[in-house]
C-alpha cells in the first residue's frame, strides 16, 4: 500500500512537470500551430532568472532571501513573456502557416540562445538554492509528500486554471480562440490579429520560464537544461492531441505514470524510456491525432 | 503571370506543411517558360548536373593534391569522405522532405543501423570473429546471434541495405496505412529514433551503450598514414563513387512517374488519393528508399570514421540533417548535397580555436535567415532570388515603372505563393 | 513592386551576412594560422619550427559535457601559460589550438584528426566521457601521436599513444571502497548512468564488496539525461541501504542530489560515496546539500602541499576568484607540466622520443596533489588517494589518505577478488 501510494505520488508529480513544461507548448504549439524548439530554451531562461534574482537578494537583501524564490516566479514569467513577444515580431510572425520551417527556425534559435548562456553565464552550471520554505516534506504512513513536489503539483495546477479562465473569461481569450481558430474571419471582425498572436505567443513562453523557475529546484541549471524537457513536453502535447489543454493534462499524465511505473519494475531507466516511447509511438498508431482531437471537416490540415 | 498557376492550387489546402515550403521553390523553377532569365533556363536544365559535376571534381582532385604535395594532410581527405556519407544521408532526406513533404525527424535512427552493421563487421574483422572486449564486460561468453551474420563481408552488404529497409518498411507500413501525416509523423520519427536511442544505451553487452564500436579499421584496411594511401584513396574513391550514382539515380527517380507523384503526394495528398493513387505505398516506398540512403550513408561514415556511437541518433543531430538540407534548398537533390558540405566544411574549418562560440551565434543565425527569407535555400537564392533581383534591376534602370517581378506581388494571400516571400504576404 | 524592393533588400542582406561570415572566418583563419603556421613549411618534423610549438587542446565546448570540461580546459590553459612566461620548454614558447569536440564522440574523432594530421601538433591534451577517448584512441594510435587524457576512468585500457593523468580504479574506486569496508558500511546500493564508466566500476565494486562479505541492497542505472530520481529514490528508502555509492555523471549528479535534499535526507540518513563529484560540482548542487557527504580523489582544493597553494592561487587569479580548483583540473594541469618533463628530458619534441623516455618511468612532477610520476609500463600516473568529507563551506576535507602513492593497475591484476571474479580483460 505505501509503495503504491509512493509510486502514485512520484507519477503524480512527474505529470505535473510534464504538464508545467508542456502547457505552454500546448499554446504555441496546440493553439497557433507554430512547433517551438526553443521552448526548452524558454525554460533554461526561467531557470537562469531564478538564478539571477537569487543572487540580487543574495548581494542585496540576504535577510530576505526566502522572498527571492516568489519574485524569481514572477520575473522567469515576465522576462520570458517579454522575449516570446519579441520573438513572436521578429521571426514567429514570419512563419505562420508554416509549421516544418517554425520548427527549423526555432531549432536555430534554440542553438543561439544556448550559446548566448554559454557566453553570459559561462560553460559550467550554476547553483540555484531551494527556498527553506520548499525543504522536506509531510510523512503520512512512510512516504514522504515533498513540499517542493506539492508545490510544483499546485503550480501545474495553478497555471492551467489561469490559462483556461485567460482563454474563457476575458476578452482576451475570446479574441485569442477566434483568431485561432479562424484569422481572416477575426481580422474582419476588427480583431488586431497581431497583437493577439504576439501576447498569445509571449503566454505560452511566460509559462515556460515558470517551469524552467520550478524545474530549477529539481536539477541542474545550465546551458542543456531544456533539451532535457522538450521532447517529453512534445509528446505529451502530441499525445493529448494538439490543441486541447485536456488532452495534454492527459498527455502529461500518461507519461509521467507510465514512467514512474515501468521504472519501478526495471533497473534500468534507459529500458524505461523506450518503453514510453514505444507505447506512445502505438498509441499514436491507433489515434493519430492524439487523444483528444478536435473533430474537423477539413481534409488537409 | 503563370507562375503562381502550380503552387496556389496546390497550396490552397496543405498551407502550413513543408508541401508549401518546397511547392514554391519548384513552382518558381519549373512552372514557367518562355518569360523566364536565360540565367533561369540555364539553371533549370543544366544547373544541377554541371554544379554536381564541379563538386565532385572539387572532392575528387583532393587525392591528387596530395600526392602532388599542395595540401600537406589526408585529414581533410578523410573528412571529406565523412561530408560524402553525410550528403549521401541528406539526399534521401531531401527525397522525403523535399519531394514528398514528410519531415522525417528519425533519419539520425537509419544512418545508425547501417553504420552499425559495418561497424559491426569491421569490429569482427579486428577481432578475428573473437567476441569483443566489452561483450566480455558485459558477461557475455560467446559471440551473441545478431553479430553472427556479420562475420562475413557479403552478408553485412546486404544488412547495410536490408536492416534499415525492413525497419523503414515496418515503421512505416503502420504510420502511412493508419494515415499519420505532418506534424505527427515527424513526432513519431523523433520518438522511434529516442527509443533506439535508448535501447541501444541499455543494451550494452551487445552495443557497447553510450561508447558504440570503436577501434576498427576500413573495409579496406587502416586509412591513415602514408603507408595507407591507397586504402585511403581506394575508399575515397569509392564513397565519390556512390554518391554519384545515389544522385543520378535520385534524380531520374524524381524525374520518372513516381517522382512526380511523390510531388503530387506533398502538394496535394488527398487529391493523390482521389485521383485513384494509393497514397500510402508510394509514400512508404520513398521511405524505405530515404532510410536505405542513409543506411548507406552511415557504413561509408563508419569507414572513414572509424567508430560509431549512439549519439548519431540524438534529436538534434537529426534536426541537423534536415537544415542542411534546408539550407542547400529542399526540394532539389544538388541543395542537399550543397547544404550538407557547406555546413559541415563550414563547422570544420571555422569553428576552432576562438571561433567556436562564435561558429554557434553564426550556424544558428543562418538557420533563422535562411529558414525566414530563402525558403529555397541556396539553391533557390541562384534560381529565383538572384534572377527576380536582377530583372528588378533591369527594369529600374530600363525606367520600366511596372518592372516583371512587381506583378509577382500581387495577390499574396497564399502562403508560399513565391520562393522566399510568403512570410511577407501576412506581414504586408 | 513593393515585392521586389523586398527581395532586393534581401540579397542585400544576405550579401551582407555573407560578408560579415567571410570576414569573421578570415580572423578564425587568421588567428588558428598564429597557432598552425609555424607547421605549414616542413611538413614533416611537426609543429615545432621557429620559436613556438603548437598543442592542442580538444573538449567538449558545447552540448551537455561543456558544464564539465569548461574546467579542465582553463587548468591546460593556465599550465601552459605558466610555462610560457618561465621560458617555453626548450626554449620554445607553447601555442595551443583549441577545439570543440561538442560532446560528440564522431566530432571528437574529426577533430583529433584535424589536430595531429592536418595542424601537426606534437601532442594534444583533450577529451573527459570514456566514449570521446575510444573514439580517439585508434586516431592517435594510428598517427603515433600523443594524447593526455586528465580524468578518472573505468580502467580496463593501455593504449600506448595516451596518458592517463586521472586515477585508474585502483586509485579510487577500490580504496573508497576498502575505506567503507573498514569503517563498517556493510550494505552497498549503486546508482550510476547508464555508461561504461558507472557499469564498469559496478562491476568492481560488486566483486569487492561480495569478496569482503558485504551485501550489495540494489543496484540503478538512470538514463544520461534523467531529470526524475522520484523511483530510484524510493527504490533506495525500500532497500535501506546503510552507503549509497554513487557514479552518477554531470547532471544527474545535480538532479539526484536535489532530489534527495528536498525530502531532506541528509549525510546522515543516506550517506554517499561518490567518484565523480568534485568542488566544481559541489559549487552548482550546493554546499548545503552536500555537506557530510563523502568523496574519493586523488586531489581537494584543500590539499596541503606548497605546489598546491601556488595552484589555487594561480588558478583563481587568471579564471576569478569566485572559481575552484578540482581533481580533473588538478589532473590535466599536470599533464601539461608532465609532457614538459618528458620532452625536456627527451631533448625533443617528437613523439617516439618523449614516449621513450616515459617508458623509462622516470618522469615525475612535485604536482598539487604530491609526486606525480608516470608509470613506464602502463601510462598512467603513480598518485596519492585521499578520501574526503564535504564541508559546508563547499571544500572538501581530507579524512583519509594512503601514506604513499599508489601505483596504478588499470587491469586490477594485483586483487585477488578481481582475479577471481574475472574482470580482467581478454588476453
Amino acid at each position: 500500500m505505501q509503495q503504491v501510494i509512493g509510486v502514485l505520488f512520484n507519477g503524480l508529480s512527474l505529470s505535473s512537470i510534464l504538464l508545467l513544461t508542456a502547457v505552454g507548448l500546448a499554446i504555441t504549439f496546440g493553439l497557433m500551430k507554430v512547433i517551438n524548439m526553443a521552448h526548452g530554451e524558454f525554460i533554461m531562461m526561467g531557470a537562469y532568472t531564478t538564478f539571477v534574482v537569487q543572487q540580487l537578494f543574495l548581494s542585496f537583501a540576504p535577510g530576505a532571501f526566502d522572498l527571492s524564490y516568489l519574485v524569481a516566479l514572477v520575473a522567469a514569467f515576465a522576462f520570458t513573456f517579454l522575449f516570446g513577444c519579441v520573438l513572436e515580431k521578429l521571426v514567429i510572425s514570419r512563419l505562420y502557416g508554416r509549421v516544418v520551417d517554425s520548427l527549423l527556425a526555432t531549432a536555430g534559435i534554440s542553438i543561439i540562445l544556448q550559446q548566448a548562456a554559454r557566453s553570459i553565464f559561462g560553460e559550467r552550471g550554476v547553483n540555484v538554492t531551494a527556498p527553506s520554505w520548499l525543504s522536506g516534506g509531510i510523512s503520512l504512513g512512510g512516504v514522504t509528500f515533498s513540499y517542493n513536489r506539492l508545490f510544483i503539483i499546485m503550480l501545474a495546477v495553478l497555471s492551467l486554471v489561469l490559462v483556461v479562465l485567460i482563454m474563457r473569461k476575458t476578452k482576451f481569450g475570446l479574441q485569442m480562440r477566434a483568431v485561432m481558430q479562424n484569422r481572416d474571419m477575426a481580422r474582419c471582425m476588427g480583431i488586431n490579429s497581431r497583437r493577439i498572436d504576439m501576447l498569445t505567443f509571449g503566454i505560452g513562453s511566460g509559462l515556460a520560464g515558470l517551469a524552467g523557475c520550478s524545474v530549477a529546484l529539481l536539477g541542474s541549471v545550465d546551458s542543456t537544461v531544456g533539451q532535457l524537457y522538450i521532447v517529453d513536453s512534445f509528446m505529451a502535447v502530441v499525445l493529448g492531441g494538439v490543441g486541447n489543454l485536456v488532452g495534454t493534462v492527459f498527455g502529461s499524465s500518461i507519461i509521467g505514470f507510465s514512467s514512474i511505473g515501468i521504472e519501478t519494475g526495471l533497473s534500468s531507466a534507459d529500458i524505461a524510456k523506450c518503453l514510453v516511447l514505444l507505447i506512445i509511438i502505438v498509441f499514436l498508431q491507433f489515434k493519430p491525432q492524439g487523444l483528444f482531437a478536435g473533430r474537423t471537416r477539413q481534409l488537409d490540415e | 503571370m503563370p507562375i503562381r498557376k502550380v503552387s496556389s492550387k496546390a497550396t490552397s489546402k496543405v498551407t502550413g506543411t513543408a508541401a508549401a515550403a518546397a511547392a514554391a521553390a519548384d513552382a518558381t523553377t519549373g512552372a514557367t517558360t518562355g518569360k523566364k532569365s536565360l540565367l533561369q533556363r540555364l539553371a533549370k536544365s543544366a544547373g544541377s548536373p554541371v554544379v554536381f559535376a564541379i563538386i565532385v571534381i572539387g572532392l575528387g582532385v583532393l587525392p591528387l593534391l596530395y600526392s602532388s604535395g599542395a595540401i600537406d594532410s589526408t585529414a581533410m581527405i578523410i573528412f571529406s569522405g565523412k561530408c560524402i556519407a553525410l550528403a549521401i544521408l541528406a539526399i534521401g532526406i531531401d527525397l522525403i522532405w523535399g519531394y514528398t513533404g514528410m519531415l522525417s525527424l528519425g533519419q539520425g535512427l537509419f544512418f545508425a543501423l547501417g553504420g552499425y552493421c559495418m561497424a559491426m563487421h569491421l569490429k569482427m574483422v579486428a577481432t578475428g570473429g573473437n567476441i569483443t572486449e566489452f561483450m566480455h564486460t558485459g558477461g557475455l561468453s560467446e559471440l551473441p546471434i545478431i553479430w553472427r551474420p556479420f562475420l562475413t563481408f557479403p552478408a553485412t552488404l546486404v544488412l547495410i541495405i536490408v536492416v534499415p529497409a525492413v525497419v523503414g518498411g515496418l515503421v512505416g507500413f503502420f504510420i502511412f496505412r493508419n494515415r499519420v501525416k505532418g506534424v505527427f509523423f515527424s513526432i513519431i520519427s523523433q520518438a522511434l529514433t529516442w527509443a533506439a536511442f535508448s535501447l541501444f544505451m541499455a543494451t550494452s553487452p551487445w552495443t557497447n551503450g553510450n561508447t558504440g564500436i570503436t577501434e576498427i579499421k576500413s573495409v579496406f584496411g587502416s586509412i591513415r598514414g602514408d603507408a595507407n594511401l591507397d586504402h585511403l584513396y581506394m575508399l575515397f574513391y569509392v564513397s565519390l563513387g556512390v554518391l554519384v550514382l545515389v544522385f543520378i539515380l535520385a534524380t531520374l527517380l524524381t524525374r520518372t512517374k513516381f517522382g512526380k507523384l511523390l510531388i503530387a503526394i506533398r502538394d496535394g495528398e488527398n487529391r493523390t488519393y482521389f485521383s485513384g493513387y494509393s497514397v500510402s505505398r508510394y509514400k512508404n516506398t520513398i521511405y524505405v528508399i530515404s532510410a536505405v540512403l542513409a543506411g548507406i550513408g552511415g557504413a561509408l561514415f563508419v569507414n572513414f570514421n572509424g567508430s560509431i556511437s549512439p549519439s548519431v541518433m540524438t534529436i538534434s543531430y537529426s534536426i541537423m540533417m534536415v537544415v542542411w538540407v534546408a539550407i542547400g534548398g529542399r526540394g532539389t537533390i544538388i541543395g542537399a548535397v550543397i547544404g550538407t558540405l557547406l555546413i559541415n566544411f563550414g563547422e570544420y574549418t571555422i569553428a576552432s580555436g576562438s571561433m567556436i562560440q562564435a561558429w554557434q551565434f553564426i550556424v544558428g543565425g543562418i538557420f533563422v535567415v535562411v529558414i525566414l527569407f530563402f525558403k529555397g535555400g541556396i539553391v533557390g537564392i541562384f534560381t529565383s532570388q538572384l534572377p527576380a533581383a536582377w530583372r528588378w534591376l533591369q527594369a529600374r534602370l530600363g525606367g520600366r515603372g511596372q518592372g516583371k517581378g512587381a506583378d509577382q506581388g500581387a495577390g499574396g494571400q497564399l502562403a508560399a505563393s513565391q520562393a522566399g516571400s510568403s512570410a511577407d504576404a501576412e506581414v504586408g | 513592386m513593393k515585392k521586389s524592393r523586398q527581395m532586393f533588400a534581401r540579397i542585400a542582406a544576405l550579401m551582407l551576412s555573407l560578408t560579415l561570415a567571410f570576414s569573421l572566418v578570415a580572423c578564425g583563419g587568421g588567428s588558428s594560422s598564429t597557432g598552425g603556421g609555424t607547421s605549414t613549411g616542413g611538413g614533416t618534423a611537426g609543429g615545432d619550427e621557429g620559436d613556438t610549438v603548437v598543442v592542442g587542446i580538444l573538449h567538449s565546448k558545447t552540448g551537455a559535457m561543456a558544464i564539465s570540461e569548461q574546467a579542465v580546459i582553463d587548468a591546460e590553459i593556465l599550465a601552459i601559460e605558466e610555462i610560457n612566461a618561465s621560458g617555453g620548454v626548450l626554449g620554445k614558447q607553447i601555442e595551443y589550438i583549441e577545439e570543440d569536440g561538442a560532446s560528440d564522440p564522431a566530432t571528437f574523432a574529426t577533430k583529433a584528426e584535424k589536430l595531429v594530421s592536418q595542424d601537426k601538433v606534437v601532442t594534444v591534451f583533450g577529451c573527459w566521457t570514456s566514449s570521446s577517448r575510444k573514439a580517439v584512441k585508434s586516431v592517435f594510435e594510428d598517427y603515433e601521436s600523443l594524447l593526455w587524457y586528465p580524468v578518472q576512468y573505468e580502467g580496463m585500457e593501455q593504449s600506448p599513444n595516451i596518458i592517463y593523468t586521472g586515477a585508474a580504479p585502483n586509485q579510487q574506486i577500490v580504496p573508497a571502497v576498502e575505506y567503507l569496508l573498514d569503517n563498517g558500511y556493510t550494505k552497498f546500493f549503486l546508482i550510476g548512468s547508464d555508461y561504461v564508466f558507472p557499469r564498469t566500476a559496478n562491476m568492481i565494486i560488486t566483486a569487492q564488496v561480495k569478496a569482503a562479505g558485504a551485501e550489495i541492497v540494489g543496484e540503478e542505472y538512470a538514463a544520461m539525461d534523467q531529470t526524475d530520481f522520484a523511483s530510484i529514490i524510493t527504490k533506495i528508502e525500500a532497500a535501506k541501504p546503510d552507503i549509497i555509492v554513487n557514479t552518477l555523471n554531470g547532471t544527474g549528479n545535480v538532479s539526484f542530489f536535489k532530489q534527495m535534499a528536498e525530502k531532506n535526507y541528509t549525510a546522515a540518513e543516506y550517506p554517499t560515496m561518490s567518484f565523480s563529484i568534485a568542488e566544481e560540482e559541489v559549487a552548482t548542487i550546493g554546499p548545503d546539500i552536500l555537506k557530510d557527504h563523502m568523496v574519493s580523489w586523488n586531489y581537494y582544493q584543500t590539499t596541503d602541499t606548497p605546489e598546491n597553494e601556488d595552484f589555487v592561487a594561480a588558478y583563481k587569479a587568471r579564471w576569478g576568484a569566485n572559481r575552484v580548483t578540482s581533481d580533473p583540473a588538478e589532473a590535466a594541469y599536470d599533464g601539461v607540466y608532465l609532457w614538459k618533463a618528458a620532452v625536456e628530458k627527451a631533448g625533443s619534441f617528437e613523439v617516439a622520443a618523449v614516449l621513450e623516455v616515459i617508458r623509462t618511468g622516470e618522469i615525475s612532477f612535485q604536482a598539487p596533489e604530491g609526486l606525480v610520476t608516470i608509470d613506464g609500463a602502463t601510462q598512467h600516473l603513480s598518485k596519492p588517494v585521499r578520501i574526503g568529507v564535504i564541508g559546508a563551506d563547499g571544500l572538501i576535507e581530507e579524512v583519509y589518505a594512503t601514506p604513499e602513492p599508489v601505483a596504478p593497475d588499470p587491469y586490477l591484476k594485483g586483487y585477488q577478488w578481481a582475479v577471481d571474479a574475472n574482470i580482467q580483460p581478454l588476453e
